[in-house]
């Protein structure tokens, strides 16, 4: 069942160019031109329930532009998006009590409050009933040891406790679908870490669609098995993140060290030599003409190996090279 | 329903009461600055006997009619002035994922209890204007004057949702806050009738201001004699309340879809 549904949405930002100096300042607020840029454009995606999908683009590709849509929070030039077979912009209350939303740039829960108010307030704005509040958020103690700092103003909670707090806060009411704009910014990697596993277990115990914006390849690696890459406003890229590896990701990078120094590698075909170090050289080959023994066997009967690594390339590499094939 | 937004009230009052000395500190501010503005008044009505046929008593009515509509447009609208912030720092995004009226929630978000001082002043000078000018007070005009007041604070809270919209926009608004929030209240310190036609026109038809304190004013001082326009008009604050009040919503939900949110 298709719980998102986007078609040919596009959204158009007015901006004015500003002029430098003092009079190009002058001169602008007398008549400036008016420029259209499009911040997504002409986008088309489906999304099933229970599916965790990651939203992947550089800076201003368009990734917050579309979370924001589809939160209800801005209205698209054209097209049209469906979220719970609502159109979220045209029906923002409605829309609201069946989603979740965490941007990892600012807090939803009250500043000066302590968490725990926060939670019931959230609890009177969601209507959510007595006995599943009370098992929501004992779930949420549990496996996000929030239980600690309850009674802290919001204000006085460091960056990776305010977000556990956050993402409780956002389940509450248990949500259909759950927002996710750059969670694990700034975070520690034990505070990264405590909210993989607990997206992950809400993803698979609760079976909460969730849509994850990130720069951190490692959560992308670690959660979503669908990655959708996103480049200047349009979608370059929409698969399950297994049939990426396989397309873009047969290269393998060997990291050998040998029993002698030497320059080069001569004679071997279909590999390529990155960087050497002494007696550490690493090379290249692609996975699908040569199998990693076939290589080690050639180099082998040439040089004398002391130890060597294998590397698949991660998430990041793959994208990294689909950025720069564009 | 109501519920939710009563809680979302104590909660901001309770935020605020984490600051107690800046909430102590601006009752006292509030209480100087208008205490202040009634002394110029008083001085001034100390030189002249009358103004344009406006005495002392009936200058601190129109004064307190005023001060205590301004009172109520303080505590239930304040948050409006510094809308802006929201828009300009992205933080309206929290507001439209809550599944409540955006409207309601940034005003249950900002309500000003020290606008106590406002009452103390704007009560204070309606008992003594009405005692000194003698005006004699019977139910029908304290219903009425209730129902004025309420028409007053629909104008000056319609104002300020008008300008705040403007935000949707432009972004920024203090300008427009400065001008036609704080600034423009100065015209009607005084009757309007000591204008030129011009500025009478201006606050009864395109700004009207003359509504919250004069018109009505001219009912319980008896002054309609004194309107360049029809002596009906001393009824009229609540339908312009009406008017002003729903052109605002209007407008603010017109403007809420041109929204842009902030980068990132």
């Amino acid at each position: 069942m298709d719980i998102i549904q986007v078609t040919n949405l596009t959204k158009e930002f007015k901006t004015y160019n500003v002029k430098n100096g003092f009079l190009g300042a002058i001169a602008g607020a007398i008549s400036r031109k008016a420029a259209f840029t499009k911040a997504i454009d002409n986008i088309n995606f489906t999304i099933n329930k229970g599916e965790f999908v990651g939203y992947v683009g550089e800076n201003g590709a368009g990734k917050s532009t579309t979370i924001k849509i589809l939160t209800g929070i801005l209205v698209p030039t054209s097209g049209e998006a469906l979220v719970n077979n609502l159109v979220p912009y045209k029906n923002r209350r409605k829309n609201a009590m069946k989603i979740g939303v965490v941007f990892g740039q600012r807090t939803q829960l009250w500043w000066d409050l302590a968490v725990r108010e926060s939670f019931d307030l959230l609890k009177s704005i969601y209507r959510i009933p007595e006995d599943r509040f009370k098992k929501n958020i004992k779930h949420f103690y549990d496996i996000l040891s929030i239980d600690k700092y309850l009674d802290i103003p919001v204000r006085k909670l460091s960056l990776g406790q305010r977000m556990r707090c956050d993402l409780a806060a956002s389940l509450l009411h248990d949500p259909e679908v759950l927002f996710l704009d750059e969670p694990t910014i700034g975070l520690d990697v034990v505070a990264k870490d405590a909210i993989r596993q607990f997206l992950k277990e809400i993803n698979e115990k609760k079976s909460t669609t969730i849509i994850l914006t990130t720069h951190d390849m490692m959560d992308i690696e670690h959660l979503c098995e669908r990655i959708i890459i996103l480049d200047e406003g349009k979608i370059i890229s929409d698969g399950s993140t297994d049939l990426l590896k396989k397309n873009y990701g047969q290269h393998r990078v060997m990291e050998i060290e040998f029993q002698d120094e030497f320059s080069g590698l001569s004679g071997i075909k279909d590999i390529k030599l990155l960087r050497e170090e002494s007696c550490k050289k690493w090379i290249r080959f692609n996975g699908s003409d040569l199998s990693a023994s076939d290589v080690i066997s050639k180099i082998a009967i040439k040089y004398q190996i002391k130890d060597l690594s294998i590397q698949e390339p991660t998430v990041e590499d793959i994208i990294k090279s689909i950025y720069n094939n564009r | 329903m109501t519920n939710v937004y009563i809680k979302l009230i104590l909660a901001a009052v309770k935020s605020k009461m984490e600051y107690k000395f800046t909430f102590g500190f601006l009752v006292f501010a509030i209480l100087v600055f208008y205490m202040g503005q009634l002394g110029v008044i008083l001085v001034i009505m100390s030189k002249f006997k009358a103004i344009n046929g406006w005495t002392l008593g009936e200058m601190a009515f129109l004064y307190g009619l005023l001060v205590f509509s301004q009172g109520i447009t303080f505590l239930v609208f304040n948050a409006l002035n510094h809308f802006e912030r929201l828009i300009i720092q992205g933080e309206f995004d929290r507001i439209l994922i809550r599944p409540l009226n955006p409207l309601m929630q940034v005003l249950c978000s900002g309500l000003e209890v020290s606008s106590l001082a406002h009452f103390i002043i704007g009560v204070t000078a309606i008992i003594f204007g009405s005692k000194s000018a003698g005006l004699e007070w019977s139910f029908g005009k304290l219903i009425f004057l209730a129902i004025a007041i309420g028409g007053a604070v629909l104008i000056l809270g319609g104002i300020r949702i008008i300008i705040s919209a403007v935000a949707f926009w432009t972004i920024r608004n203090r300008a427009l806050v400065h001008i036609f929030v704080y600034s423009s209240k100065e015209f009607i310190l005084y009757p309007v009738s000591i204008y030129n036609p011009w500025v009478q026109w201006f606050l009864t038809f395109i700004f009207p201001l003359a509504f919250v304190n004069f018109y009505p004013a001219g009912y319980f001082l008896q002054k309609s004699g004194q309107f360049m326009f029809h002596p009906v008009l001393q009824f009229m604050t609540p339908v312009v309340g009406f008017i002003i009040f729903t052109l605002s919503l209007l407008l603010w939900y017109y403007g809420i879809n041109r929204y842009q949110s902030t980068g990132s």
